[in-house]
């Protein structure tokens, strides 16, 4: 038990330094993760991967079963602003729009943020995503 | 009970000391980031410390102001290694001597300076200068093999290495001369479009770097220079051909004892999506007459292409020309093709000098003065 609880310790501390792992690439490209909401304890997880081909980013937004594409994802070099525009569907197999509009901070940081607005159907309210 | 204290003792202890080798990792970062040419300081103190270590040597000084007080001054005045190339030694100067420097201030609140000068107040004796060079006598042609290709390391029965780059900024040679800082910063960012041909993502990530002083530079955490900025680092490199085997090892003095491969057994070259993305790509080369032609693909993105903040990309495809014009000189040449990158595929070049008689000295990037003296 000891043994364990104490190599779960050293792994632990271990990821978070083989975290700081820079990407000096194109910006966006990499998994970021955070969530959005209408309310500070109205929160859903996000996890967005980004790749850039050359022309084009492109994403994949909670990838797993319930997976939604983004053909593009819109990138303003001039003031680092980020527009992600896709279709969901609901629970009920509705579908449902969203928006996000986000600013890039720390962009010469391995653990860059992007922060916003995010309209999700008719629910409105700001998200935040930090580069893993 | 004892034993599961001393447990979470040791986890947090392990913890701990990882993450402070993490956090304290920045001894690389360049003379831009760390100080303000434009702010010269003028220091007169006695010596409480001496630190002769990789890649900064220190002198620690206590410094009395106008009002008595004393404060302790970190003053960087070289690397090591050059230093003893040039003679000096750490015990030229000891702890109690009084000493006069010359130099530039650190950006911020930092007492830290880099010393242009040091001057042992007892003996007026300027300190850490270095040597006068003698002049440069004809060099001899490249050596050969015994089959009439030359050689890419040192003679046979002799030692050397291939020491400082001529430059440590890669430019387009299209774009003619660009003016900057030795570290790589523009000193008219109306040159950025000179650089490098950048697709518009690139030069405002470029521009970003540059307006921060290269900060962000992953050299500063000791992560190693990938691509050619392998060929600019300060403590040179080393070819060893081994014929038999198909292979040049490349072996590199600037960072932690890295070392990358250049197959030559006729093999070919993948494409990068097929390659473990690394900081030196997967290399196969080749002898066109007396030069050796090194493609490489398959690069990672956690390093810049050169000081002055070049970014790539996993689409990364590097062409290298290896030309030892004479016993001397060794002039590189190197074709960037990244299309996610730069808007086509362009050139820099520059020369490596031969270090004669002596092999590449022990280097690691490790943590030094620079950081355990935060303040």
């Amino acid at each position: 038990m000891i043994k364990t609880v104490r190599i779960f310790g050293i792994l632990v501390c271990l990821g978070i330094a083989a975290a700081a792992i820079a990407q000096e690439g194109h910006p966006l490209t990499g998994t970021w993760s955070g969530d959005w909401g209408p309310t500070l304890s109205q929160r859903n997880h996000l996890t967005l991967v980004m790749s850039w081909d050359g022309k084009n980013v492109s994403g994949v937004l909670n990838p797993g079963d319930n997976a939604v594409q983004i053909p593009s994802i819109l990138l303003d070099v001039t003031n680092w602003t980020v527009r992600i525009e896709t279709d969901t569907k609901d629970a009920s197999g509705k579908a449902v729009h969203i928006t996000a509009e986000g600013k890039l901070d720390d962009i010469g940081s391995y653990h860059r943020k992007l922060t916003g607005s995010w309209t999700q159907g008719t629910t409105k309210g700001d998200f935040k995503l930090t580069r893993d | 009970m004892n034993t599961m204290k001393h447990a979470l003792f040791n986890v947090l202890a392990a913890g701990l000391a990882t993450l402070l080798t993490a956090a304290t990792a920045l001894p690389q970062q360049s003379f831009s980031t760390t100080y303000d040419s434009s702010r010269e300081v003028k220091l007169q103190g006695v010596v409480t410390r001496v630190d002769w270590v990789n890649p900064n040597a220190f002198l620690f000084i206590d410094v009395r102001d106008a009002s008595g007080t004393v404060a302790n001054w970190a003053v960087e005045f070289g690397n090591p290694l050059e230093l003893e190339r040039d003679g000096w030694k750490a015990n030229a100067v000891h702890i109690g001597d009084q000493v006069s420097v010359d130099g530039v201030a650190a950006r911020g609140e930092m007492r830290q300076a880099y010393a242009k000068s040091v001057i042992l107040t007892k003996t007026g004796k300027r300190l850490f200068t270095p040597a006068a060079r003698k002049a440069a006598a004809p060099a001899a042609p490249a050596p050969r093999w015994p089959d009439g290709q030359v050689r890419m390391g040192p003679p046979a029965g002799k030692k050397g290495y291939w020491g400082t780059a001529s430059t440590r900024v890669i430019v387009d040679n299209a774009a003619g001369k660009v003016a900057m800082s030795p570290d790589g910063l523009l000193l008219n960012l109306a040159d950025l479009d000179k650089v490098a041909p950048f697709q518009p993502w690139a030069k405002a990530l470029f521009e970003h770097r540059q307006r921060t002083f290269l900060k962000d530079d992953p050299l500063g955490r000791c992560l190693p220079a990938g691509g050619p900025r392998q060929f600019q680092m300060p403590n040179g490199f080393q070819f060893v051909e081994q014929k038999e085997l198909g292979r040049i090892l490349v072996l590199l003095g600037g960072g932690d004892r890295n070392w990358r491969v250049i197959y030559t057994d006729g093999r070919q070259q993948g494409t990068a999506a097929e390659q473990v993305p690394s900081y030196y790509g997967n290399s196969v080369g080749h002898w066109e007459k007396d030069t050796l032609v090194v493609d490489s693909v398959g690069y990672n993105e956690k390093f810049w292409l050169s000081g002055n903040g070049l970014p790539s990309t996993e689409a990364l495809h590097v062409v290298e020309r290896f030309m030892r014009t004479d016993m001397n000189t060794l002039k590189y040449e190197v074709t960037i093709d990244d299309p996610r990158t730069y808007t086509r595929p362009w050139t820099a070049v520059w020369t490596m000098q031969w270090v004669p008689d002596q092999d590449i000295q022990e280097y690691f990037c490790e943590d030094n003065a620079e950081s355990t003296f935060i303040r």
